[in-house]
């Protein structure tokens, strides 16, 4: 089967280099270096290290920097393109950091002052800008955030849910990754010089860049992007693995699904950080897969300095523009290639002849993306890679009140789950070693995989990780950001910093279970959970390959009530969450989980008209399923119970509801631990007496749905085979 | 040896600070041997480690240690470590 052409009809671009494609690629073919030292807040040595900061940039409004720069790229990408785009998927890691800083540090108290915090509110902003009416996703894998959205655009038109997306990556300057990549010893003092032989590390840059994408007609031609792939090291923290097996597995991937092989490639895009390290492993990677001969290839991170989670879409754009304009960027920064990377980069920009660029992506956690962009060569357009919907093969969840089954059976008794595990109870079962550095998040995150695998009873651990959390480890954030302050902004920790990005979680799992396999964490509050089966749905795929689809969120006692209006409306602090191992397909007997509604953009009137009408309307929600689980988020209560009472109304639904967030406390993911509580209930093939006033209630073959209500309704179909 | 030597106060005190700072598992300060490997041996201190010493060894002694060649010198093992920051410390030019 052969899915469309997905053809770039917009792109917008804005970096330290310039704003929109013809600046960026004037100054990219001038071999300007547009790095130069922080002037955006004063530092304490008084000697400021060389960015990537896009200078004079004008602030209306009360938006963060990160916001006012996706804004403008997303304004250049739909200028004159017709209608919204049907869906926004945007990677990015800092969000409205820049922001929270200063709110942090003058000790502000008033949630409201935070509401641009999360990364998803950058893509909110955005999806509300455009009148997109969703799904809306926010991924944030670190510095592969941009190329990951991309390839996640990509599934989402291959698989019919939708034909024009808006994509793209960014993230603005901000203390958190200035002070967090110079406490990692990471910065070159004189500016990046990827691939030098005097290289001394990376240059920490912002920017953003957005490109429409959309179902193309096959019998036009435009420059698509023609594939992508993604992996995962599964071997450290930080350090990308010294052979770059995971860079390999990436950009193999990523020529397979074009349908390309190396030799169609004119174009190498590195990732080309600067560091030793990086630039090290990705020319043996770059060597193993091009053998015979290498096209030209190069770094514009010398030139602009390295712009994190948008830097895979900044480079999406550049790529496209060199096969537009048939030309390629030069090195910038390079004196003399270091002999031990064995490749010749390009010194300086160049005419040549482009039809297809691989640009790589890499990030922490051994997140790997790489993305072909170019003209076709062949009919090859691969169709959908996910298969829903997902089979369930094993499960878990965590609460206030204990480890996997200690939750569910006290679930079930429909007694109260809600509290906080001791951090010490929540590793009980995992190698003491591996979480000594470990706070909340990522040890909840472990003890769900471990679990979840273990009640799979499979041997073979899942080798793709789809995370969901809806803010992220804040635990680490707030003590990096204290820490820093408390110190006059002179010791930053590394350990914080590395701990504090949303996919550190998701990248301990992949380590701890050697999940070599696509790794892919979203976020955006009570939906993350939603968000990542999604994205499951889309990417998982293979004849045997299991994949772990996870929600988890922590409670922090000062940053959560600023964030979460949940948290601050709760009875008690909880947090926890739910895991399922899934496999693709409809293969074997066994409990099915599909998302079968999610829009993802916040407060759009007749949303639940539009839920009821995606699960089939009145006859099909009775016939298949016996329960309801309905999440209610306490901030959104009075508008969660009305949208409760109006699906009822239009579906006729008379069957149990269960109001779970009375029994999970409320953390963003408590629809995690729904969502194992209905396919425990689906398999068992009743629903507690407990739970539904009286005897146990025979389903009789039926399943259950798991409702998100408030500002953001979702709806996911549990059903037996 | 005796109390006049700094190196000796030193190795005592960087031993609970790292045992500290680093929350490693199931080791007494005293276990970390003065002239054993600091890195990659039975403590399993890795990189990420070395640079959460580094920030301390500059917050608490005013000593930097600010790239990977002299960091690979100093981390050698705690004695050598001691030493550098004898050597160098605000304290000990005072």
């Amino acid at each position: 089967m052969t899915g469309p052409p997905i053809i770039i009809s917009g792109v917008g671009i804005v970096s330290a280099l310039g704003t929109g494609p013809a600046e960026t690629r004037k100054a990219l073919q001038t071999g300007w270096v547009a790095t130069r030292p922080l002037s955006l807040f004063p530092t304490p040595d008084d000697r400021p290290l060389p960015v990537g900061e896009i200078r004079n940039l004008p602030m209306p409004g009360v938006f963060p920097r990160t916001h006012v720069i996706t804004r403008m790229a997303a304004r250049q990408a739909l200028e004159g393109v017709g209608p919204a785009p049907d869906a926004v998927v945007l990677g990015t890691t800092t969000g409205g950091m820049s922001t929270t800083e200063r709110l942090i540090r003058q000790g502000v108290g008033d949630p409201q002052a935070y509401r641009f915090h999360s990364p998803a509110s950058v893509s909110q902003n955005i999806a509300q800008m455009c009148g997109c009416r969703g799904p809306v996703l926010t991924v944030s894998t670190a510095c592969s955030s941009g190329a990951v959205a991309i390839k996640i655009a990509l599934e989402l038109i291959r698989n019919g849910k939708a034909r024009r997306v808006l994509v793209g990556g960014t993230d603005g300057l901000s203390r958190l990754t200035y002070y967090g990549f110079s406490s990692l010893q990471l910065i070159d003092p004189k500016g990046a010089r990827p691939l030098d032989l005097d290289r001394r590390g990376m240059t920490v840059a912002e920017g953003a860049a957005m490109l429409l994408i959309e179902a193309g007609d096959p019998r036009k031609t435009g420059i698509e992007i023609l594939g992508a792939g993604l992996s995962c090291d599964a071997f450290h923290p930080t350090s990308p693995h010294p052979d770059g097996a995971g860079a390999l597995a990436a950009m193999s991937s990523a020529l397979d699904d074009a349908g390309l092989t190396d030799q169609d490639i004119d174009y190498i895009n590195l990732h080309g950080t600067g560091t030793a390290d990086n630039d090290l492993s990705e020319a043996r990677a770059v060597r193993s897969l091009f053998r015979l001969a290498r096209p030209p290839l190069s770094s514009v991170k010398g030139a602009m300095g390295h712009s994190l989670a948008a830097a895979g879409a900044i480079e999406a754009v550049i790529s496209q523009g060199c096969v537009a304009g048939q030309w390629v960027p030069g090195n910038s920064g390079l004196k003399t290639a270091d002999p031990a990377l064995k490749l010749k980069p390009l010194a300086r920009a160049q005419n040549a002849p482009v039809r297809t660029v691989l640009s790589n992506s890499f990030g922490f956690g051994g997140n790997n993306a790489s993305v072909v962009i170019g003209r076709s060569t062949s009919n090859h357009r691969p169709a959908a890679a996910g298969r829903r919907p997902l089979t369930v093969l094993g499960s878990a969840c965590i609460t206030g009140a204990g480890h996997a089954d200690q939750t569910y059976n006290r679930f079930a008794a429909g007694k109260s789950c809600q509290g906080m595990l001791p951090a010490a109870e929540i590793a009980r079962y995992l190698p003491p070693k591996q979480v000594r550095r470990l706070r909340r998040l990522p040890r909840l995150a472990l003890a769900l995989a471990q679990q979840a695998h273990l009640d799979s009873g499979r041997k073979g651990m899942p080798q793709s990780i789809f995370l969901g959390t809806g803010w992220g480890a804040l635990s680490e954030t707030h003590r990096f950001l204290t820490g820093l302050f408390d110190s006059g902004e002179k010791f930053p920790s590394p350990t914080d910093f590395i701990g504090s990005v949303h996919n550190a979680p998701a990248g301990q799992i992949a380590m701890m279970t050697g999940a070599t396999g696509a790794n892919v964490t979203t976020t955006g509050g009570n939906c993350s959970f939603e968000q990542a089966l999604m994205v499951a749905g889309l990417l998982a795929g293979g004849e045997t390959k299991n994949a772990l689809v996870l929600g988890v969120d922590e409670t922090h006692e000062h940053f959560s009530r600023l964030l979460d209006p949940s948290c601050t409306a709760a009875q008690a602090p909880s947090d926890g969450g739910g895991a399922l191992v899934v496999g693709p397909g409809l293969e074997g007997h066994g409990v099915c989980i599909d998302l079968a509604f999610y829009s993802g953009v916040i407060r759009c009137k007749g949303l639940i008209t539009e839920l009821v009408n995606a699960l089939g309307r009145p006859q099909r929600i009775n016939t298949r399923f016996g329960f309801v689980l309905a999440g209610i988020p306490a901030g959104d209560r009075p508008q969660g119970a009305g949208q409760l009472h109006r699906f009822r109304e239009l579906s006729g639904f008379n069957g149990p509801v269960i109001d779970y967030r009375k029994l999970t406390g409320e953390f963003a993911s408590a629809s995690a631990v729904a969502a194992v509580a209905a396919v425990r209930f689906t398999a068992a093939g009743h629903i507690p007496g407990a739970l539904c006033g009286g005897e146990d209630r025979r389903l009789k073959g039926k399943g259950g749905l798991v409702l998100g209500l408030g500002s953001c309704p979702t709806a996911m179909e549990v059903a037996r085979r | 040896m005796s109390e006049t030597n700094p190196g000796t106060w030193l190795i005592e005190e960087l031993r609970l600070k790292i045992v500290d700072l680093l929350d490693l598992i199931d080791i007494r300060p005293e276990e970390i041997d003065p002239d054993g490997p600091l890195l990659g041996g039975d403590l399993e201190i890795d990189s990420i480690d070395v640079l959460e010493m580094v920030m301390m060894i500059e917050k608490d002694y005013g000593v930097r240690i600010d790239n990977r060649e002299i960091g690979e010198k100093v981390f050698v093992n705690l004695r050598a470590l001691a030493a550098y920051i004898a050597e160098n410390s605000r304290e000990s030019c005072g």
